[in-house]
């Protein structure tokens, strides 16, 4: 008992400070795309800091402040079933339904929050968060229910294991094509360019977080960076092999290997995503749902009739 | 409660590396803005980014004249943040009303309505001073000598005072109400 709480803490808060230097290399990366030289890496640790120290805080009643600690929740939850290598602690749980589920869910949590605050501009971002929610679970489950259909299993510790024998499955082509949809799918996820359009900034002030000050924010920064970890690392699970490595005598040192091979490829998954963000203009609400349903739908289509064949 | 004086240094320096910026571009300013923000004079070396959003920001620049129309503005974007926040005037005109200074339109003062923490003179300043006045306002914050919320909060009567005096007594419902007997004119029309 005391065992699996002391690993959940420490997997959350590795989870927290990895993701707060996505964050950190999301800003940097993007920076010297532009030829600025950019924040320092821990930047989004001290934004964090800054947020917590706010003297006052505002609060538009009991929902406001239930809707960001509902997000916050949500995003351990799922991270706490995805498989981390060895150490994650309920992964034999770990559902591809139930953890694409789980990360969807701080969207609703950070809408509840928006919605409740009463002002316009949030109303605006929550209605386009949810259409474009909406309009990426089509492609989503394609590619879903191309992988369970590929490997016979939904359990994503088991794919990690089935990909150690028969090697990552983007080299095999029915899942490299769903592989390729969840990518344009992980856009939206992560809240990048061009399926930003529940954030929208310069749009729509800032969507659904406009009205977010203090402490609030620092919670949802806090939330943002898990998010990204767990997304990522779903990702480098399902479609990059995972990783179990069993090659040191030592469980320690298997366990380090395991968290810097995962590292680098969360680090691919989030570059590809930066590399697009950083280029791409963003998409109105209408072009995003029917892109959605149009390209990626009909790309993780194929590949869930030809993993089925 | 908990007592968090230990950890005012670390939060005086975690203020100071991630000021926010509100976007609220006054006047001719405005356009010195984006150079700031550019790959030339990277304003996000320091931490500092635009932000769209009044409950976010620490920093608020006013840049340049300040009419009576957007100094209601300014001062409900003021008051919306939560509460370590400064306010950096921008230009000559904010600081005695620069060339507007026979302006029946123009704030002379800004100073008797909000609060500044730091002033730059110059018509338009450089971007390079415009980063002088950002760092002083750094070293200002890492020793607590800024402190324009502090006084906000102590003397609000007299900027209250000045701001009735200026804007005529209950503007803010005066502002709310204005658009409300031409929309139901337009209603009208549509009607008819």
């Amino acid at each position: 008992m005391l065992e699996a709480f002391l690993k959940a803490l420490l997997i959350i808060l590795y989870a927290t400070f990895v993701g707060f230097m996505f964050m950190g290399i999301i800003r940097k990366v993007t920076a010297r795309i532009h030829r600025r030289i950019g924040p320092p890496i821990y930047q989004p640790i001290i934004d964090t800091i800054k947020f917590f120290s706010k003297k006052e805080n505002i609060t538009h009643g009991v929902i406001y402040d239930f809707g960001i600690i509902f997000a916050l929740g949500a995003t351990i939850l799922a991270l706490m079933f995805i498989p981390l290598g060895g150490v994650s602690i309920l992964r034999a749980y770990g559902d591809l339904i139930l953890i694409t589920f789980l990360l969807e869910i701080p969207m609703l949590g950070i809408m509840f929050a928006a919605m409740s605050s009463g002002n316009p501009y949030a109303g605006i971002g929550a209605q386009r968060a949810l259409l474009t929610l909406l309009a990426i679970q089509v492609p989503l489950g394609f590619a879903i229910v191309a992988l369970a259909e590929y490997y016979g299993t939904f359990s994503t510790y088991e794919i990690v294991m089935a990909q150690q024998i028969h090697g990552w499955s983007i080299f095999h082509l029915p899942l490299l094509l769903a592989a390729i949809a969840y990518d344009i799918v992980l856009q939206a996820m992560f809240g990048k360019e061009p399926f930003d359009i529940m954030i929208a900034p310069g749009e729509i002030s800032l969507g659904p977080m406009v009205e977010f000050g203090g402490k609030h924010m620092g919670i949802l920064q806090i939330q943002h960076a898990i998010g990204l970890f767990a997304e990522t690392l779903f990702f480098s699970n399902i479609f990059l092999g995972g990783a179990v490595v069993m090659t040191f005598a030592s469980p320690i040192l298997n366990t380090l290997a395991t968290l810097v091979i995962l590292l680098i490829k969360q680090l691919a998954v989030l570059l590809i995503a930066i590399f697009i963000s950083t280029i791409f203009p963003r998409f109105t609400i209408d072009q995003a749902a029917r892109f959605y349903w149009k390209w990626p739908t009909i790309i993780a289509a194929l590949g869930a009739i030809l993993a089925s064949l | 409660m908990v007592d968090w004086r230990l950890f005012e240094p670390l939060f005086n320096w975690a203020r100071k590396k991630s000021l926010w910026i509100v976007s609220f571009c006054t006047g001719c300013g405005g356009i010195e803005m984006p150079p700031l923000m550019t790959s030339r004079y990277d304003i996000e070396r320091f931490g500092i980014i635009p932000d769209p959003s009044p409950r976010q920001y620490d920093l608020f620049l006013i840049t340049g004249y300040v009419t009576p129309k957007t100094l209601k503005r300014i001062i409900i974007t003021y008051e919306m943040a939560p509460d370590p926040k400064w306010v950096l005037a921008h230009g000559s005109c904010p600081l005695n009303g620069g060339v507007y200074w026979d302006s029946y339109n123009a704030i002379k003062h800004l100073d008797k309505y909000i609060p500044v923490d730091v002033f730059i003179a110059g018509c338009m300043p450089r971007p390079e001073a415009v980063l002088d006045g950002i760092h002083k306002l750094m070293e200002m914050i890492e020793s607590g000598e800024a402190d324009g919320w502090k006084r906000y909060r102590e003397n609000y009567e007299w900027y209250r005072k000045n701001q009735d005096e200026l804007l005529g007594e209950g503007w803010r419902e005066k502002e709310a109400r204005k658009w409300i007997p031409w929309l139901m004119d337009k209603r009208k029309e549509v009607k008819e």
